[in-house]
């Protein structure tokens, strides 16, 4: 094993024990609930940037799966299933409607495809609006025995399965494909890559990740109108995370949830919303000037960095 | 008129032209021959500032024209036939003439211009109110011309205009050409029809695989094997 | 009988006036620049925001407003073009249209919030002393600020038409469209042409939003509402047809109401059949009803 990869692991092994001793460290409740939140961005960003980041799809109706993995999960645990079923429920049930969306909405190229899934996406806002309007609320007993602490490690869990699933998945022949017809999906076809297979086949991973993270979200939430995780604000404040951090790596999301999260805080107090403008502006200027986001920021400041210190180097000694 | 010097073009990662030149004397009517794809029709885009050069330079009259976009290399009295001739399909043969001489010196003089097009191409003042997209090939050939001169250029280039027209078409086209030289305009044509080419300029260039061939008379081309095969074959 | 019908239907029509001058302006930015700006919603949103300060703070008339609501939305579309969008002008059309769609989204983003900050999240309106008149005709009750609207919504839309067809600068524009090569070979400045597009369509939209806020209401998160609309009848009547825009517009207006009229608890599901419509169209018949056959 390389130095590089040792390295690697050994920073990845001490952030997590540092995410999971995070709670029992600091029994702050309010930092926890941060953290949750930070995590369920990561988890949201991260299944988005299957689709978005490394096969090129803009979805802009994530949110439906989101939603629908909450709805589901919400309901069957709600109703006495055990919590893992209604996990896994959620993210299945969120695979169905990403099948069933999947044939027809690819058959739209480039941006018809974003608007296609940006319309379906509001069918299932304004429809889940209209057939489910009352708040949802915790049974008493659930109510009782609500701890906060069993929802960190889920959230936590779930985004390191989230992560690594999609790291996994970008490091295989299928992430290699899905990066070809991101690239040029009319030469990938030419070497024989299915381009529908792989767009369904990250549509219905991504679907599935969002559902899971629908599920955790249901969990997580005393009381919430079931519309609420259907709403477009959340497939857009997912797909900007990834732009902003980097579409097409896997830190990008991760980054660019935590930069929302903390950049949120940070303004919270002096100018609420101000942090939405910002975001904006950040967004727009990563579109515009760097395509990569942070991630790509940071990479080429290290180059820069590299060949000033190879500057020196080659330099005579005095 | 014109001057070329070693111009380097290319399209996103592939160049097009290496170090192409090439000279047009005013009043003359020089030809751009060669093969399909050797990159007579980049030469063209990169005068008309469709295309920007990546080294080299276009001289106009003295001016440098590097820099400036396609409607100021208009206005400088360069117009362009495209290949196909590309004319407004929607708008009738009237209107697509009156835009021809959209800038504003052309538009000043206008009326007479449509005069002198309406002569020059009666066919087209028959068709005055008819749709362009109605037209017949040669016709809309002839329009796209009509369209061009509409500027008033000093310097007409004309790409492929024998493209896809019967024979007889050809003829009546080419005619015209050497008529608009006659009364004035400058020309520079390519032509993959590389006889009837020849048979109107008196000096031509030949571009091969992006790169200035040769130059000469009528006589001096022939020695090229790919005048010689078009001319033969 | 007809009544709850009739009225319904009306009610429809003049609703969907408004959605078609919204569409035709993304039409207008769209089908000559191919900027895909989905804060369209949100500059319309700007027009009435517009209005109804000249009408709160300066007891300005909104139908007398209009000529500083439309300079305003012209500087800001100025100023959005040259900042934003211009660099866009060289890509090739599908990066174009998917960079745009990104900044679009940004800028709703960051003009929603700006709107919220300025003036709340409360629904504003104008209500001027004549809001409520109303003429009765066939029994049908029609507002009379919504009749001025759908009047000003035909005379724009005429007058865009006649520019494009009448006007040398408007047949400069028809031909950008068209090929934009020949176009620039024939001396049009194309960078003009697209400024001025941009210009027009952000103008509609001003225009368009100062009209809701008189016939109906405005609030900050309104832009993403009128954006989706304004895509709907812009992919139902097809680019490239001012006219067959409109006609896609009042045919989305009449189809809510009639299906908020037919359907049992209907007036909710107003927006899902418009969305439904949409989609059908995108799939089965990307041209629109009234465009031509592009691939």
């Amino acid at each position: 094993m390389s130095r590089k990869l040792i390295v690697r692991v050994a920073l990845l092994i001490m952030l997590l024990a540092f995410l999971a001793l995070l709670p029992v460290v600091l029994k702050n409740d309010s930092i926890i609930n941060l953290a949750i939140l930070v995590l369920l961005y990561v988890m949201l960003s991260s299944s988005w940037n299957i689709l978005g980041g490394y096969t090129g799809q803009t979805n802009l109706g994530h949110a439906a799966f989101f939603g629908l993995g909450s709805l589901a999960t919400r309901l069957l645990w709600i109703s006495g299933w055990p919590l893992a079923l209604s996990l896994l429920a959620g993210g299945f049930v969120a695979v169905v409607l990403a099948l069933l969306i999947g044939f027809p909405a690819f058959r739209l190229r480039g941006v018809y495809f974003a608007i296609g899934t940006l319309a379906l996406g509001q069918i299932l806002f304004v429809t889940v609006g209209n057939v489910l309007p009352q708040i949802s609320a915790l049974p008493a007993k659930y109510l009782a025995s609500y701890e906060l602490l069993p929802r960190y490690y889920l959230f936590l869990g779930l985004a390191v399965l989230i992560v690594g699933v999609a790291s996994v998945l970008v490091h295989s022949r299928l992430g290699l494909g899905m990066m070809a017809v991101r690239e040029e999906e009319d030469a990938a076809e030419s070497l024989g890559i299915s381009a529908l297979r792989h767009k369904l086949l990250a549509l219905c991973a991504s679907a599935f990740l969002a559902g899971l993270t629908g599920g955790a979200f249901a969990f997580y939430h005393v009381g919430y109108y079931p519309q609420f995780p259907f709403a477009p604000v959340w497939t857009f404040d997912a797909m900007m995370m990834a732009y902003i951090g980097g579409t097409g790596t896997i830190e990008g999301p991760i980054i660019g949830a935590l930069f929302y999260v903390v950049v949120k805080e940070l303004l919270a107090l002096k100018l609420v919303e101000f942090h939405l403008i910002i975001f904006g502006i950040l967004f727009i200027l990563v579109v515009l000037f760097l395509p990569g986001g942070f991630v790509e920021a940071w990479k080429r400041v290290r180059k820069a960095l590299a060949r000033q210190l190879k500057s020196f180097q080659s330099r005579p000694s005095p | 008129m014109l001057e070329i010097r070693e111009l380097d073009a290319g399209y996103s990662d592939l160049q097009a032209l290496w170090g192409v030149s090439l000279q047009v004397q005013e009043g003359e009517l020089v030809a751009l021959v060669g093969p399909n794809g050797a990159g007579k029709t980049t030469t063209l885009r990169v005068i008309s500032g469709l295309l920007k050069a990546t080294s080299g330079s276009v001289r106009f009259q003295g001016c440098d024209l590097g820099r400036e976009p396609p409607h100021r290399i208009v206005e400088l009295g360069i117009s362009q036939v495209l290949e196909g001739g590309r004319v407004f399909t929607g708008m009738s043969v009237h209107e697509n003439l009156e835009l021809g001489a959209f800038p504003a010196k052309a538009r000043r003089v206008r009326a007479q211009s449509l005069k002198w097009v309406y002569e020059m191409f009666p066919r087209l003042e028959e068709r005055k109110h008819q749709r362009a997209g109605t037209l017949s090939g040669g016709e809309r050939q002839m329009l796209a011309i009509g369209r061009a001169l509409m500027a008033r250029p000093m310097l007409l280039m004309l790409d492929e205009p024998s493209f896809g027209l019967a024979p007889l078409m050809v003829q009546q086209i080419l005619d015209m050409i050497v008529e608009i030289n006659r009364q004035g305009v400058t020309i520079l044509l390519v032509e993959q029809n590389v006889r009837a080419a020849l048979e109107l300029a008196r000096r031509g260039y030949v571009i091969e695989n992006g790169r200035t061939a040769g130059e000469g008379t009528c006589d001096n081309l022939m020695d090229f094997e790919c005048v010689r095969s078009a001319y033969l074959g | 009988m007809l009544g709850p019908i009739a009225q319904n239907l009306v009610f429809g029509i003049l609703v969907g006036a408004l959605y078609g001058l919204a569409a035709v302006g993304l039409s207008m930015v769209f089908g000559v620049t191919k900027f895909l700006n989905v804060a369209h919603g949100e500059l319309l949103m700007l027009g009435g925001y517009a209005s109804f300060w000249a009408f709160t703070l300066l007891g300005v008339d909104p139908f007398l407003s209009f000529p500083s609501t439309i300079l305003f939305l012209v500087i800001i579309g100025v100023v959005l073009y040259k900042v934003l969008f211009s660099r866009m002008v060289k890509l090739p059309e599908e990066l174009k249209i998917r960079n745009t769609l990104l900044i679009g989204f940004g800028l709703s983003l960051i003009l929603q919030n700006l709107a919220l900050r300025l003036w709340t999240a409360d629904d504003r309106g104008v209500t001027t002393a004549y809001s409520g008149w109303a003429i009765t005709l066939l029994g049908v009750r029609l507002p009379i600020v919504r009749l001025a609207s759908l009047g000003i919504a035909l005379v724009c839309l005429l007058a865009l038409h006649l520019f494009l067809r009448r006007t040398y600068t408007g047949k400069a524009i028809r031909a950008t469209v068209q090929d934009w090569e020949a176009a620039a070979v024939m001396g049009i400045d194309i960078h003009k042409v697209y400024l001025l597009s941009f210009v027009l369509g952000v103008a509609l939209a001003g225009i368009a939003g100062t009209l809701v806020s008189v016939g109906y209401s405005i609030e900050p998160s309104m832009g993403l509402h009128w954006t989706l609309k304004a895509l709907i009848v812009m992919v139902l009547g097809g680019l490239g047809s001012i006219m067959g825009t409109f006609v896609g517009g009042i045919v989305l207006g009449v189809t809510e109401s009639a299906a908020s009229y037919l359907i049992p608890g209907g007036g909710t599901y107003r927006e899902v059949v418009g969305l439904v419509l949409f989609v059908l169209v995108l799939i089965l018949r990307p041209q629109g009803l009234f465009g031509a056959k592009e691939r």
